[in-house]
This record gives C-alpha cells, structure tokens and sequence, in this order.
C-alpha cells in the first residue's frame, strides 16, 4: 500500500524546471533514499512532500489525500500531523533545552508531555543530557535530539535532510541505527542525501537528474 | 504539562536565556514608562504644587466693606463663614491710617493687622528680626527703617493726628466758602484713595491734594503727582461729572474714578481731636521688593487704641480652590452679607489657570512624544529580533506552528516585557517624579497607587503595538528555509 505518490509532477521556475514531469511512489513502512547531485531537484521534491511547496502542475497524494491544491493552512497541519522532519544544520530552537526542544514539537502538535520526551530522548540516548542547552551539546548529540523530535508524535512519515551531512562517521552511524530501528517499527522514511555510504543503508534508492528520475536502485544487501 | 505551561516556559526562555537583546527592548520600554509615569504623577501633583506656588505670591481674595459700610472683625468672621475651614489658608485683616513720628518730623502709612495670619496670606514676606508677639510693638518696612535708622530692638514714637469728619454735615453743606474739605473712595484693586480740599471765598476748589499710594505706581499712582491733572481741578464747582469737568488720568480710569467720587462726598474736617501717642519697640524689618517697605505694622489693638476704632479697610484671604470655586465663594459672601463683599485678585487666580493649562498642554505632547519614541525603539528592537530568529520562526513552522502560534508567542513575549517594563517604570517613574518635585517644587509628592496599574497596562498596549509589524514579518517567514542547507 503506498503511502506517498507522485503522478507527473512538475515545479517550474520561469525558465527552469527544478522537478520535469516526476512519478513516484513510497510505500507504508519503506525507507527510500533520494540521491542527486546539487541542482538535481532534491530540495525542491523535499519541500513539496514536506508540505511547504506546491507543485506548478501534477498531483503528490499523502495517505490517500492530493496535498498538491492544499491551502497553506491545511498544509501545516497536514505537515504537522503526519511528517517527522530531520534536517542537515539539526536547528534547535538555541534558548531551550534538549527535552524542551522535543516538547516544542509536542507542543504544536498536541501536548506536551515532559516524562515521554524524556523518554524519546532515552531511546536516542541522551536522557541524562536532558537539561542541556544547544550550545553544550556536539553535532551528533544535536541530531540525535532532533530524531527524538521527530520521531515523538509518532508520524506516518519521517523526512530527512542529509540528516548526516555534518556528521564524523561515528555519530553517522548512530543516526542510521536509529533509522534502522524506527524501519523495524514500520515508520516510513525517505532520506535525501548525496553520501553513496547513507543511501545503501536503504531499501530502494531514487536517483534525480535534472528534475527527473535517472534511475532506481533496489538494494539487494538491505538487512543483511 | 499545559500547553498554556509550555507557552510561558518558552516565552520567559526566550526572554531570560537571550538576555541582551531583550535588555535593549525591556530598557526602552522602561525608560519609556518610566518618564511617562513621572509626568503623570507631576501632572496630578502639579495643580496642588502650583496652587502652593500661587499662593505664595499673595491673597487671592479680598473681603472689603460695601460703599458707605463699614468692614470690622465681626463682619469678617462672619464671612469666612462661607469658605470651607480646609480650604481657608489665611485671613489677615489690615486697616490703613497715617501715623506721624514727631521726633523725626516724618510721616508713615501705618497697617494695623493679625500678625499671626500674615505669614500665610503673604508668605513672601522676608523679616530680619522677628514678627511682632505683644502690642507696643512694630515691624518696619524696610525702606522707613532705612531713611530713619531703626532695627530690631529699637524703640520709635507713634502719633496719630485724628482728622475728623464733621458729623453735623452732609457734603452738600459742607461746601462753604474757604472750608477744608477729606473725603475717600475706593480705587483700583480695592485700595483707598484720599483727597483734601481747600475750597476759596466762592465755594470754589483752591488747592487739592491726593493721596493714591494704594495706587498701582506707574498708572493710578500718579494722581498725587501728575501736575496738568491735578490742576485741572483748580477753579472747579462741586460736584464733578468725572470727564466732563474734569478728564481722566490716562491708563488709570478706576483711579481717576475714584478721586471723582471722593471729592464730591469729602465733608467738612476739624482738626481738633486730641492726637494719641503710644511706643512701640520694632521687632523687625520687613523686605518684600515691594510697597509693604514703606509701611510700619502694628497690631490691630494697638491701632484701636490709637485711633480709638476697630473698623477695617480690607481683609486679604488666601484659599486654597481652583478660580471657578473662588467665584463661587465670593459670589455667597457678596451676597449674603449687606456690608461686605469679596473680590478676586484677579492677576493671580487667571495666570493660575491659564499656567496649568499651558503645563497640562506640554505635559500631554511630552508623553506622546515619549510614547511615540519607545514605540519606535521596541519596534525596531523586536524587528531586529525577528530577524535574528527567521530560523528558528522557520524550524517553528515546520514543526507545525500556525501563523497564529507565531503571533501569540511573539505578543506573549511582547506583553511580557511591557509587563516588566511597566512594571519598573511605575517604581521608577514615581521616583523621578520625586526628584523632579522636589528640585523643582521643593516639595515632596505623594505616590498614587492607581499609577502602577495604569503604567503596567499602557506599557504592555504600547509593547503589543510595537510588535504588531515585527509579527506581522514573522508570519510571513517560509518554513522551507530550514530545508536548505544553509
């Protein structure tokens, strides 16, 4: 069953077209890599799946609903109910604490709730650095709370930004377990990046070209 | 946790952990209220303060006896019946005679009076010495005490010269060949001028005299001294038409008025009443700048015993009541008593009012200058805040904030601070306004509990107003800014 599909859409600037007429489908529970280089359209199919762009022509149906005619209204809460977003430079809101930064999250969306951020924190492993502002923690510890962000209230969809582009190799690969893991629980993810390393850790990569898709590579090794 | 909790738990982290910028907003809210709760608190004390100021230039009212009636101690009392005893600050009575100092061969205008209401009614009264406690005793003005030779501890003998009026005649019957006729009338501002005729063989005036000290110098004053005026009377059957017989002296129509008057009800005098001679020690010298320094004060018993009459010229009040409450009082006494009537010093009561409404005017344009400036500065503050903070309005955004999440955390935090700066403003304000006060007015203010609330509230209206474009520009920032990789 696809969660996210694209039917022929196209993002057109002027004279430039970021995305030329791109179909594709994700399905509940996949972990989709999206690779290309820069100017290839990743960052433009980014903001039109995580609700903050429309596209000029074509249809992108999110869990069954066409989020292509949306009003920007709609589209934060479709946004906010049903997509986790990771990004590359990891933004924390600078003045608030870790667990205030996930609760922030909660915050938008429902409650907050101290004790189950708390333990959103615990699963990326940073309980006890709960009470820490931004500034005293490392990249790594910064994203991490950021996948506890994402991951608190339970999205259909978790959408990552070269979620390890500014990461050392160590804390690339906590992140990616942590991808792991959330895959074994059935959370969707499609991860845009450009590292070859972060785009075989998933099941199917879609690789953009000058707004279309040049190719699809499934990825025999996934879980082994 | 509420969501209400976590609003205020971001607002006030906002606000503590990014202190520096929220100093600059917070100190100009501050100051902002800090000068308008100073000037509100002036501008309530300021007709209390300058109704003391006022009145310490002089009586703002007078009590004399109606044309023809006679003005004493009883009539008085009875009058300031009529003035609420909160608002009475002084009554001080005078009564005005010429006394001689023989051994001198000088000649003084002599103010009998309650010394212990002069201090009130004319504060401005500077005394070297002291003010007189027991009869027999006097206060000088400076200038006699200067042409004399006195001071404090002194002793100078007082002479008074009855002139009597002839109570057999009316004036008509007095108008008989080569008589010495007196007669008096009240002229500008309440004081009393006095004429002395010497009439020739054809009941015609030969000589005139007048005396018009009470006067205003420069105008009225002149009528004792102006030669072509005074000898246009000469010649002259009584009585006189006042511009016909005789023209006005010019810039002094009340004066000229009342030396009309005057002549045409002076009687026949004789000068054979036993003069009265009493000694008085001076207790001290008066300096005022003005006409007092050449009077000799005494005690109204004293003046009784020497003039053997305890009537009064005029009574000098001071109340403490804006000029339309003045009228209001002076209108009952006028017309309740048949004797007596008030009336205003006009110069003083007018310039009160029309000084508040210039400072009422000028305090109104600098509060709204302030006003308009602390908007100004908090708005560019909170502009340059948004700014700084697109990325996290952005990241805000994308985790599914509403434009009206971002407007109610940026008014939340604007409301916060006005609620800190209002907060220090009321404290502060109340302290300027003393500093103020008491460097300007020399006396201290009473702080009005009424003007924290109020500060508060208008702080935090002129903070949300401030913020209204900066939120306007937050609302507008793209969430899809955190998706690039900036």
């Amino acid at each position: 069953m696809s969660l996210l599909e694209l039917k022929n859409v196209s993002k057109i600037y002027g004279d430039l077209k970021a995305l030329d007429n791109v179909s594709l489908h994700v399905d509940q529970g996949e972990w989709v890599a999206i690779m290309g280089p820069s100017g290839s359209g990743k960052s433009t199919m980014m903001n039109i799946i995580g609700c903050m762009d429309k596209p000029t022509k074509g249809e992108v149906l999110l869990d069954g609903v066409d989020i292509s005619r949306e009003s920007s209204k709609n589209l934060t809460d479709i946004r906010r109910d049903k997509i986790g977003l990771i990004f590359q430079q990891f933004h924390m809101v600078n003045y608030l604490t870790a667990v205030e930064n996930v609760m922030v999250s909660q915050y938008y969306h429902s409650m907050p709730d101290e004790e189950e951020a708390l333990e959103a924190l615990e699963r990326v492993g940073l309980r006890e650095r709960a009470k820490h502002l931004p500034s005293q923690l490392s990249g790594g510890e910064q994203q991490r709370v950021c996948v506890a962000r994402a991951l608190i209230n339970h999205p259909e969809l978790i959408l990552a930004d070269e979620p390890t582009g500014n990461l050392d190799e160590a804390n690339e690969n906590i992140v990616l377990d942590l991808f792991a893991q959330l895959h074994k629980e059935g959370t969707t993810l499609i991860v845009v990046t450009h590292d070859p390393e972060v785009a075989e850790a998933a099941q199917r990569t879609i690789v953009l070209e000058h707004g279309k898709v040049a190719r699809e590579v499934i990825n025999e090794n996934f879980g082994k | 946790m509420t969501k209400r909790r976590m609003f205020l738990r971001m607002i006030t982290a906002s606000l503590l952990r990014r202190r520096s910028r929220m100093l600059i907003a917070l100190l100009s809210i501050g100051i902002g209220a800090t000068i308008l709760a100073g000037l509100v608190t002036i501008y309530v004390d300021v007709p209390r303060q300058m109704g003391a100021q006022f009145r310490s230039y002089g009586a703002n009212m007078l009590i004399l006896p109606e044309e023809g009636k006679i003005l004493d101690s009883d009539q008085l009392a009875e009058a300031l019946q009529k003035i609420p005893q909160d608002e009475l600050i002084g009554a001080t009575p005078y009564r005005y005679v010429r006394l001689d100092m023989t051994s001198r061969q000088q000649s003084f205008t002599a103010a009998g009076t309650d010394f212990t209401q002069v201090p009130k009614t004319s504060p401005y009264f500077s005394i070297e010495g002291a003010y007189p406690e027991n009869t027999r005793e006097v206060l000088v003005g400076k200038s006699i005490a200067d042409t004399i030779g006195v001071k404090a501890g002194s002793t100078m003998e007082l002479t008074y010269q009855p002139i009597s009026l002839s109570d057999e005649l009316t004036p008509e019957e007095s108008r008989i060949p080569n008589a010495t006729l007196s007669g008096s009338a009240e002229g500008f501002g309440g004081g009393v001028v006095y004429v002395s005729l010497q009439l020739d063989e054809n009941s015609t005036i030969k000589t005139i005299e007048i005396n018009a000290e009470t006067q205003t110098p420069e105008y009225g004053g002149r009528a004792s001294e102006d030669e072509s005026y005074l000898n246009q009377f000469k010649g002259k059957t009584l009585p006189l038409t006042a511009g016909e017989d005789v023209d006005a002296l010019s810039g002094a129509t009340v004066t000229s008025e009342a030396v009309v008057t005057a002549i045409n009800t002076a009687r026949k005098t004789e000068k054979n009443v036993k003069p009265q001679t009493l000694n008085f020690t001076v207790t001290g010298i008066l300096t005022t700048g003005g006409e007092e320094e050449e009077y000799v004060f005494l005690s109204l018993e004293d003046m009784e015993s020497l003039t053997g009459s305890g009537q009064l010229d005029v009574a000098e009040l001071s109340v403490s009541a804006g000029a339309e409450q003045l009228e209001t009082y002076a209108d009952a006494i006028t017309q309740d008593s048949g004797s007596v009537r008030a009336r205003l010093v006009k110069r003083v009561t007018r310039s009160e009012a029309s000084v508040l409404e210039k400072l009422t005017a000028l305090v109104f344009l600098v509060t709204l200058v302030v006003l308009l400036l602390t908007m100004i500065c908090v708005s560019t503050t909170m502009m340059a805040v948004v700014s700084e903070r697109r990325r996290e309005i952005g990241l805000r955004k994308a985790l599914g904030a509403s434009g009206g999440s971002i407007r109610k955390e940026f008014l939340g935090e604007g409301l916060f601070l006005g609620l800190l700066g209002g907060v220090m403003g009321g404290i502060l304000g109340f302290v300027f306004a003393q500093v103020v006060s008491v460097n300007v007015f020399g006396s201290s203010i009473t702080f009005q509990p009424l003007l924290l609330p109020i500060t508060i509230i208008v702080s935090m209206a002129i903070a949300a107003l401030s913020c209204l474009l900066p939120i306007k520009r937050a609302v507008a920032i793209d969430p899809a800014l955190v998706l690039k990789g900036e």
